[in-house]
């Protein structure tokens, strides 16, 4: 099985030891990973900001991009819930017929990460070794959006070592909404606040989830806290080995 | 108490989206509002609560869901055949329908009534419509007297405070507050705080406005199309009190409100106590058609409020706005509702929904930050009776602000626009990407601490490193590894 | 009053702009009611209970928001309101014009509603009503207001009401209920209820023209979200449900 990794802008940039997870883990799985080099962003922060004629401009590359790519990984949910949720509508605006019809052949073989790894491996363990309290956060585009459900818990449930600590109010956004963390930075901090009580209420080591823009702001808040817990991204604890542990950058 | 004890001064919100401030501002003073938070975060916990249990216990809540936002779409589809139904049918019941294009003109259509009914003040039903078209400074400044006499808004209006939600609209009032204005403004010396004296205090309070005013005025949550019906749905009898013992009724009522048949009630009427209340059912609902001989008002006015409507139903994915039966579940559910409350909105409709209908009424030349004051998170989308995709609206009205405030002047050199184009030329080429990310990595270590951190951004920056720290940019980005890798492995 | 003939004029004009092109937009109502008809509607139409659960559910209902419930065969009927009417403390009633005579329990003083002015209704204790119809699900009593039900204001004022519901007038589901009217449309078929009971205003296969849906004793959360009963309407709810035995539309077992 092949599999096109889209790695994601702000992946490359500020978390790119969450990519060589992704890549050291469906290596491991059997996969074959490619990288197209042309890649850049899905046009979400764009989008969602009012910026639609730019969001355009960006997703028409990435469907070019990926015309051919036999599966598509991406280990963010918020940018397949771009895909899924907005691009059908921009190409509709677009009007480009081949375009839309690119699209509409491109999207079932898009996938999150945990997607790939339960629907399309169809694999719970994966081999990983974390020995760890952790606790999941569950991003809103993943849960809402992209109906996630218990593919995460599944695959952090079979990880050897590692103790699963559930986090109250599951359902509740964390207060990071792209652009919103600082066109209203205020009340972002104020959802944040709330949010670290019941992260730091878990006791856990680490909060993981399947999207690092979730952690930046998580971390970035108990960083400046000095509160104790990290953040890391599922990808490299499902990619943690005893012979090769997760990269746990500071 | 002493004589010289404080007065209650609830907080004075701007709820005129011509006037208030923008939201980001306007939430700030409520951030620092420790006991309006408190209160705000209770009070929906209580309902959210309540509303979770019973549409658990409710195995075809979704069916209902499609249902009603298939009967409403309809609806809007034929809206002008339907209202010219209702019309017809509310006249021949004895009732006089009248039309308003606007706020303006719903205020003096009212006016004109009360003159002809010498009426010189007016009992009324909450109605956030009528808040809608600011009717209450209207009436008074004509020499009008207007009495609330729904418990939420007689604190409100006692207090000179503006309401925060369309449900529990003095939910950020405690009851210490209640009590100090209850005592002052009706008279009563040794009050208790306790909810049953207060409760108390304002029942005796209306009972002899109720058998004394002869002109009420209300809302409508919905009109019948085929029998000229109107149904309001209430819990605390005032509204009953209104509409069964006054002259002369008169009610406001959005274009949207109306559905086709009777028997449509049997969908909204299961979906609305649940979503507003957390109840099967709410304590008092009723129905009455045009003028009924010897039982109630004897003269019965319509206006028909358009005030905006109609240019939402021109939009395609903005129609569905219209669905709304105004149940509140979509701010019990918000997050950010949860930490800001309704005032930050600067509207008489808070919330998501808020967010979405104000700027849209207002055509999109006021109230133009609130559809920024979201994170998107969709939890409103998921709660709403009527299913109103209110993030895919949020977004598209993000593009139309945006796509309008791009071309003024001022706005072509404000960082966060500087930052968007920059950022979309970034990626449209990748080595142009990569270039910017070399840049960037370089740029970054003037910020960047010991600890490998950023603490303290400029600009835009600024407003993330007011509470969260930034890691540094990795020495390598990703695809710099791979081609590393691939580099080696050759 | 040209103003106002404009803005009637404004207001559909800019609706009709603003619904131009669109292929299901009728003209007329009666246009409209073929895409009327075929909309989905999958939700739950009937209940499921047994006669006896759905009573049993009714009453569990009303008494979770503090009705009092009373339970009797129909030839108790008489004696119990006399009963209930003694147990009250109360004196002063308010009877609807057509409320049965057997009612009229003796001892007490009764108020005949014939347009009585609002003060002489002020003077009460209580009233007594039947209903049109009982709606389990949601321990709601409905009221079309007949002749032994009474106009609107005779349940409003009064602190102390009893409404006589029999069991052959209550339905599980709010569908049911909406049947129970006999307005014939959504669901195409006429319900045949060959009873001697009113129907609405007296009018078969027409909706009500006045209805009261009553599914508890006044109450507001208004103050700290602190559910407090009674603050205009009566704050007293009695139910004396007449086990009947029959069961009208949607009989089950």
């Amino acid at each position: 099985m092949r599999a096109s990794l889209f790695i994601t802008c702000y992946n490359d940039t500020l978390f790119p030891e969450t990519g060589r997870a992704v890549v050291r883990l469906l290596e491991r799985l059997g996969v074959e990973v490619e990288f197209r080099a042309g890649q850049t962003c899905c046009g979400q922060m764009h989008a969602n900001t009012g910026f639609r004629r730019e969001a355009f401009c960006q997703a028409k590359r990435l469907v070019r991009l990926y015309a051919d790519a036999e599966a598509v990984v991406i280990p963010s949910s918020s940018c397949v819930a771009m895909i899924r949720d907005q691009y059908p509508g921009l190409f509709e605006e677009l009007g480009d017929e081949g375009l839309r019809k690119d699209f509409a052949a491109l999207v079932p073989r898009v996938n999150e990460l945990s997607e790939f790894l339960v629907d399309k491996l169809s694999v719970e363990d994966v081999g990983a070794y974390f020995p760890h309290r952790v606790t999941y956060h569950a991003s809103c585009h993943g849960l809402r959006g992209l109906h996630l459900g218990e593919r995460p818990f599944r695959l952090l449930r079979k990880v050897r070592g590692l103790e699963l600590a559930p986090l109250a109010n599951l359902e509740r956004c964390c207060g990071f909404g792209g652009t919103f963390s600082v066109k209203n930075g205020e009340v972002s901090s104020a959802m944040l606040t709330v949010k670290l009580e019941d992260v730091l209420a878990t006791k856990a080591e680490f909060c993981t989830a399947l999207d690092n823009s979730c952690l930046m702001h998580l971390g970035g808040g108990m960083h400046r806290q000095y509160a104790g817990m990290k953040t890391i991204h599922m990808a490299q604890i499902l990619a943690s080995t005893v012979k090769e542990p997760a990269e746990v950058a500071g | 108490m002493s004589a010289a004890a404080e007065q209650t001064v609830l907080d004075r919100a701007e709820l005129d989206p011509a006037k208030a401030p923008p939201f980001p501002v306007a939430a700030l003073p409520v951030l620092r509002n420790v006991q309006l938070r408190k209160n705000v975060a209770h009070a929906i916990d209580v309902i959210q609560a309540k509303r979770a249990r019973l549409v658990a216990e409710k195995t075809d809540w979704q069916a209902l869901r499609a249902a009603a936002a298939a009967i409403k779409d309809h609806v809007l589809e034929n809206l002008g055949a339907y209202l010219e139904q209702f019309e017809e049918r509310c006249t021949a019941a004895g009732g006089t329908v009248h039309w308003a294009a606007d706020a303006a003109d719903a205020r003096r259509i009212i006016l004109e009534i009360l003159r002809e009914e010498k009426a010189d003040e007016v009992i009324k039903i909450k109605t956030m419509t009528s808040a809608e078209i600011q009717l209450n400074p209207f009436l008074e400044a004509a020499g009008v007297r207007t009495y609330e006499t729904d418990l939420a808004e007689i604190i409100l209006q006692l207090g000179e405070g503006e309401p925060s939600h369309i449900v529990v609209p003095a939910l950020h009032v405690n009851r210490s507050q209640v009590r100090e204005i209850f005592a002052r403004r009706m008279g009563i010396e040794n009050l208790s705080d306790e909810p049953k004296a207060l409760t108390a205090a304002a029942r005796n309070y209306l009972r002899q406005k109720f058998l004394l005013v002869p002109t009420a005025i209300s809302g409508a949550n919905f009109l019948i199309a085929e029998t000229g019906g109107v149904v309001v749905v209430e819990s605390e009898g005032n509204g009953r009190m209104c509409l069964t013992l006054p002259r002369t009724m008169i009610t406001l009522a959005g274009i949207e409100k109306v559905l086709p048949r009777f028997q449509d009630l049997e969908v909204m009427l299961q979906l609305l106590a649940r979503s507003a209340t957390g109840e099967r059912m709410n304590p008092y609902t009723s129905l009455w058609t045009g003028v009924t001989r010897g039982d109630g008002p004897q003269k019965f006015h319509v206006v028909l409020l358009d005030n905006g409507r109609s240019s939402i139903l021109a939009r395609k994915k903005e129609r569905q706005t219209l669905r709304c039966i105004r149940c509140a579940a979509c701010m019990n559910t918000c997050p950010v509702y949860r930490q800001t409350g309704g005032h930050a909105y600067g509207s008489v409709y808070p919330g998501p929904i808020g967010a979405i209908l104000t700027p849209q009424l207002e055509q999109l030349r006021h109230a133009q930050s609130l559809p920024f004051a979201s994170s998107l998170c969709g939890a409103c989308y998921e709660v709403c009776p009527v299913k109103i995709n209110i993030p895919e609206i949020l977004i598209d009205l993000r593009a139309q602000v945006t796509d309008q405030e791009r071309k003024t002047a001022g706005k072509f050199f404000d960082p966060m626009y500087v930052a968007m184009r920059s950022a979309n030329l970034i990626f449209s080429r990748a080595w142009l990407f990569h270039a910017a990310q070399k840049m960037g990595r370089i740029g970054s270590r003037l910020f960047t601490r010991k600890d490998g951190w950023m603490h303290s951004l400029p600009s835009v920056g600024a407003k993330w490193t007011l509470t969260r720290d930034l890691r540094g940019l990795p020495r390598q980005t990703f695809h710099e590894w791979w081609a590393a890798r691939e580099r080696g492995a050759k | 009053m040209n103003a106002v003939a404009s803005s009637r004029e404004q207001v559909l004009g800019r609706i009709r702009a603003a619904l131009r092109g669109r292929q299901n937009s009728a003209a007329t109502a009666g246009q409209a009611a073929e895409a009327y008809a075929g909309l989905a509607r999958d939700y739950t139409m009937r209940g499921e209970l047994t006669v006896r659960a759905c009573q049993e559910r009714f009453v569990e209902r009303l008494r979770e928001y503090d009705a009092e419930v009373t339970e009797c065969a129909p030839e108790e009927l008489g004696s119990t309101i006399a009963a209930l009417l003694a147990a009250s403390g109360r004196r002063i009633f308010v009877a609807p014009h057509g409320l049965p005579a057997e009612w009229l329990a003796a001892g007490f003083e009764w108020k005949i509603d014939q347009d009585l002015p609002a003060e002489e209704i002020e003077k009460a204790d209580g009233v007594v009503t039947a209903c049109f119809c009982g709606v389990a699900d949601s321990g709601t009593i409905v009221l079309h207001h007949s002749a032994k039900e009474g106009r609107r204001v005779i349940t409003l004022l009064p602190d102390w009401h009893l409404c006589i519901v029999r069991a052959s007038e209550v339905v599980e589901t709010l569908p049911e209920y909406f049947d129970r009217c006999q307005v014939s449309g959504i669901r195409g078929q006429k319900i045949g209820n060959e009873g001697t009971r009113e129907q609405g205003n007296e009018q078969t296969g027409r909706p009500p023209g006045l209805v009261t849906w009553i599914s508890g004793p006044s109450a507001t959360a208004d103050i700290e979200m602190t559910r407090i009963k009674g603050v205009h309407g009566p704050r007293f709810l009695n139910v004396v449900l007449v086990k009947d035995g029959e069961q009208g539309p949607g009989n089950r077992e």
